[in-house]
């Protein structure tokens, strides 16, 4: 999304900018980068491609220089933007009004791990896998895993999910508490230690999932789950995407505790078993799934489903148990978008992410799929169907201004099909800039009390402006 | 008093029998379960509609008259002690049962059912609602979200903000709002979280969706007995660490056993220090297998006696002593005083050994009960109220446990709430940047602060006044604030 001509706020001035971008080369020297490059990179996530350049980057090591950072921008109304590793979907990162990007990259540090409490602490800037490589061990893991390696500084403001959530949740339920750098520049720490607290609004949740624009989100204290006993992964093929989906809602109703299970349309499959060298299946509608749990445990789940899966019309059960089989096969399914994108090289594509009631389902995955076919775009389906949230990856010719416009109907119709069907335009991907509308459709007045707060808590509007919740008479 | 005129508009809109004015009908009203505090109301008003909620809020609103909702006023915290000269909001009428949708696995419930009651009538689709506070037979759903309630089944299956799908409430404008979705997630802000837990200083809650689960087939439960309160309290921290997670995990003293035996007969250890109760569920083959490992831990943690309940009705017996546990305290002691600090789970046999510690020195008794895997403690401080300076020193005894919570990196409240009771801890555990984010999302909501004033959140005046701001590294925040 680029700026329109009626948006009342400009980027700042450039004498402003000048200053400011003085006062950090002062304080800390080559960790500010002004170069045409380095400002693109940081202009942009992944999905669409539309860079809005910050004037400055700046590489914070602590939570007192991100905190200096914000009080020099609030000083003179500069936006400040976090960035982790730049993989959000929504244009979260796009510098709207330009300003200052704060990449809290070099904030790596895992501070602490309580492997008896099952918790820790991290700086924003460690990415998951990063943390699961440093808990290894431990015999404890963190399940949150969307498909890339994202920050946990990132995924706690997009309140990102994963193939996991099933069993585990989201980041809501998994982010106990955080450090937050406010709008005019202090540290806050919410939440505690402790694994429940009704003391007080839960400011820890409230920033969660705020995107960046109440404040920057620079530790998180996570919980950590011991890694289950016995795991294994099963792959089965479906003559049809109903027959998939059906099965998912039965398992659901029946209360079967699976842990991970993934939907993948014939097309998406077809991706895959290029991508990722996935030998032995075919491009059919497929089920990933995975048990956790005790031997005998496993054992029966596994069994349940099969059975289930088999009046469906699925396929016999093929098993990953081995640890390298089941990652081979997970990462085949977290690299599933850029699968869709090695289908057409040159295209770029963008993620839909409805997520409806699951008694809504097969009814919302089949009206979406009978959709794209009426398109003619290239739009396979991929889904965390255990919680009722499925993508669509659109791709689109970035030359053809027609495609893309089709790509974004389509993405706008997904959106809008999920809200009249009880359920959300963003099952975990978050609004950024792509969604503001939908935001409105899906919750009305919510939405004023969200600006509401918005003020309160950054009363200049300089945290991630433009993103989050449409603000009215914006500058 | 409140003005004739409003009173007059009051009454206008409601049948006779929803507005209680008189002394002897608002009597009921002027405490809830935290009986140390008491205020009578101007009146009570128990609206039947949700439409009678708003215009009740709408004229509140304008004549500036402050109204504090209650549900079944079961609040251990002083959450619906009411404001002198405002109007209780009663909820009590809102108590149907809405929806059970057995697929999506949520029911759809007024404010106004009791817990019990929602898991009882998802028992037919073999289903239940997991937050269990004891006073479950009788508190609200509506003051569960409230006051983000917990219970013994917490540990393994989340508290209320964790089962809570959706929300629907009248702000104190009278605007109707929708917080939280069915779906899986809702975008933007998290106004269900703000919402709950928000002990009624945010919004009038009139409809609530909350998740069911699935019964487990089979549930076992464990006691086990121990000759050392610091023992159980490490083995607690073992079986965590050990990647059980039971689906309850909780402790009791030699005082709590006691008192519980007498009043319920849950055949527990007399001789023992401590014993701790741990419950596996799920299909018969998990269950064995983690009652396997639960054995194995709490033997390798020195337990004395471990007995594994061999039916049904022997669960619920051992069971019945721990939901018992506070009225069977209630009937040893003229007067006790209920704390709801909660700890890293790692602190346990520090804070318990200090608490001990305490009791003697200000000769004291205390009895411990508590949800023990969440690390949530509640010693029961065993007083007379009508003995001098026997309730001064329980408040002092209650604020040093509180203080040694925050300073073990712990919280005042786990799952009670701040209410009146512990607004001088929020001055202690918060740093004026975090106090003041909260008077900026209250004043979002309630500009006029009409809803539950001097509740949950206190001013940064008043804890000047108290002498009690968090001090960081040394610096006195707002030292232009008065200070007596």
């Amino acid at each position: 999304m680029t700026e329109s001509a009626d948006d009342v706020r400009t980027r700042p001035a450039a004498g402003d900018v000048a200053a400011l971008t003085a006062r950090l080369r002062a304080d800390y020297g080559e960790r500010v980068v002004t170069s045409h490059a380095v400002r693109e990179q940081h202009g942009h996530g992944e999905g669409l491609a539309d860079a809005a350049l910050p004037d400055v980057v700046v590489f914070p090591h602590g939570n007192e220089e991100v905190a200096a950072v914000v009080r020099l921008c609030s000083a003179t109304r500069i936006p400040v933007i976090a960035f982790g590793v730049g993989t959000s979907l929504e244009g979260h990162v796009a510098a709207l009004y330009g300003g200052v990007c704060l990449d809290l990259s070099q904030m790596n540090r895992v501070l602490e791990i309580n492997a008896e409490d099952l918790d820790c602490r991290a700086q924003a800037g460690v990415t998951r896998e990063q943390l699961n490589a440093e808990l290894k061990g431990t015999g404890l893991f963190f399940p949150i895993d969307p498909g890339a390696n994202a920050t946990l500084g990132g995924m706690a403001s997009t309140r990102a999910s994963g193939t996991n959530a099933v069993r585990y949740g989201t980041m809501r339920e998994n982010v106990l508490g955080l450090t937050v750098v406010t709008a005019d520049g202090r540290i806050v720490r919410t939440g505690s230690r402790a694994r429940k607290s009704s003391a007080g609004y839960d400011l820890t949740r409230l920033y969660v999932g705020a995107e960046g624009t109440l404040g920057i989100i620079t530790e998180v204290q996570l919980r950590l789950y011991g890694i289950p006993e016995a795991i294994s992964a099963a792959v089965c093929q479906f003559p049809d995407l109903k027959s998939a989906v059906d099965t998912v809602i039965v398992a659901t109703q029946l209360g079967i505790p699976v842990a991970r299970v993934e939907l993948l349309d014939g097309v998406q499959m077809d991706a895959c078993i290029r991508y990722s060298r996935l030998d032995g299946f075919e491009a059919r509608p497929t089920l990933f799934f995975e048990f956790h749990g005790t031997e005998a445990g496993v054992r029966e789940q596994a069994q349940t489903i099969q059975s289930l899966a088999a009046d469906h019309g699925g396929s016999a059960f093929q098993w990953a148990s081995a640890a390298e089989d089941r990652s081979r096969l997970w990462k085949a399914r977290h690299n599933a978008y850029y699968a869709v994108l090695a289908l057409a090289p040159g295209r770029q594509a963008f993620a839909t992410d409805a997520c409806v009631p699951i008694s809504r389902l097969t009814e919302c995955v089949l009206e979406t799929q009978a959709d794209v076919a009426t398109t003619g775009l290239v739009a396979p389906i991929v889904g965390h169907v255990g919680d009722g949230n499925f993508h669509l990856v659109i791709l689109f010719d970035p030359g053809s201004a027609d495609e893309r416009a089709r790509a974004e109907a389509l993405a706008r119709r997904v959106s809008l099909r999920a809200i009249a069907m009880g359920g959300t335009c963003t099952g975990e991907h978050g609004i950024g800039v792509h969604k503001l509308d939908a935001l409105v459709a899906e919750h009305g007045d919510a939405v004023s009390l969200m600006q509401t707060i918005k003020r309160a808590l950054d009363p200049h509007d300089i945290m991630n402006p433009g993103k989050t919740v449409p603000m009215p008479g914006r500058g | 008093m409140l003005d004739p005129t409003f009173t007059t508009s009051l009454a206008a809109l409601l049948p006779a029998s929803s507005l209680l004015t008189a002394t002897e009908d608002t009597r009921p009203y002027e405490c809830d379960g935290l009986t140390l505090y008491r205020e009578l109301p101007a009146a009570v008003v128990l609206p039947e509609t949700e439409d009678q909620v708003v215009r009740i809020l709408q004229l509140c609103h304008a004549a500036r008259v402050p109204v504090v909702a209650r549900g079944a006023g079961t609040s251990l915290s002083g959450g619906a002690l009411p404001v002198a000269g405002g109007v209780v909001l009663s909820l009590a009428k809102f108590r149907r049962i809405v929806a059970i949708d057995a697929l999506t696995r949520t029911a759809v419930v007024e404010p106004g059912v009791r817990n019990l009651a929602i898991s009882d009538a998802a028992r037919a689709y073999g289903l239940f609602y997991a937050p269990d506070p004891s006073s479950q037979i009788a508190c609200s759903i509506g003051g569960n979200v409230a006051e983000n309630a917990g219970g013994v089944h917490c540990l393994k299956y989340g508290l209320t903000v964790h089962n809570v799908r959706k929300v629907r409430a009248v702000l104190v404008t009278g605007e109707i709002v929708e917080f939280g979705a069915d779906a899986l997630d809702a975008p933007g802000y998290d106004l269900l979280a703000l919402v709950t837990g928000s002990e009624g200083l945010l919004a009038v809650i009139t409809r609530i969706t909350v998740k069911l689960l699935p019964k487990p087939q089979l549930a076992q439960v464990a006691l086990a007995a121990f000759d050392d309160v610091e023992k159980a309290g490490a083995a607690v921290g073992a079986i965590i660490g050990a990647g059980i997670t039971p689906g309850g995990l909780e402790m009791m003293d030699q005082p709590a056993t006691r008192a519980v035996e007498q009043f319920v007969h849950a055949d527990y250890p007399l001789d023992a220090a401590a014993v701790l109760l741990v419950e596996a569920d799920g299909t018969p083959e998990e269950v064995a297998a983690e009652m396997d490992e639960i054995r194995a831990v709490l033997t390798g943690s020195g337990a004395t006696e471990i007995r594994v309940s061999e039916s049904e009705d022997q669960r619920l017996l051992y069971w019945s002593g721990r939901k018992a546990a506070f009225p069977a305290v209630g009937r040893i002691s003229p007067d006790y005083y209920c704390i709801d600090g909660t700890i890293p789970r790692g602190a346990l046999p520090r804070v318990l050994t200090q608490i001990e510690t305490w009791s003697h020195e200000y000769g004291l008794p205390c009895a411990n009960v508590f949800h023990a895997g969440d690390g949530n403690l509640h010693p029961l401080i065993l007083f007379d109220a009508n003995k001098p300076g026997d309730k001064e020193r329980t408040i002092e005894f209650g604020d040093r446990i509180l203080e040694l919570c925050i300073e073990v990196g712990g919280t005042v409240t786990g799952e009670h709430g701040v209410g009146i009771e512990k607004i001088r801890g929020m001055c202690v555990q918060f740093p004026p940047a975090a106090l003041e984010r909260f008077l900026g999302i209250k004043r979002a909501f309630d500009e006029r602060g009409l809803l539950n004033p001097g509740k949950g959140v206190p001013t940064l005046a008043r804890c000047a006044e108290f002498g009690a701001m968090h001090v960081h590294a040394g610096v006195l925040p707002h030292p232009e604030l008065p200070r007596f």
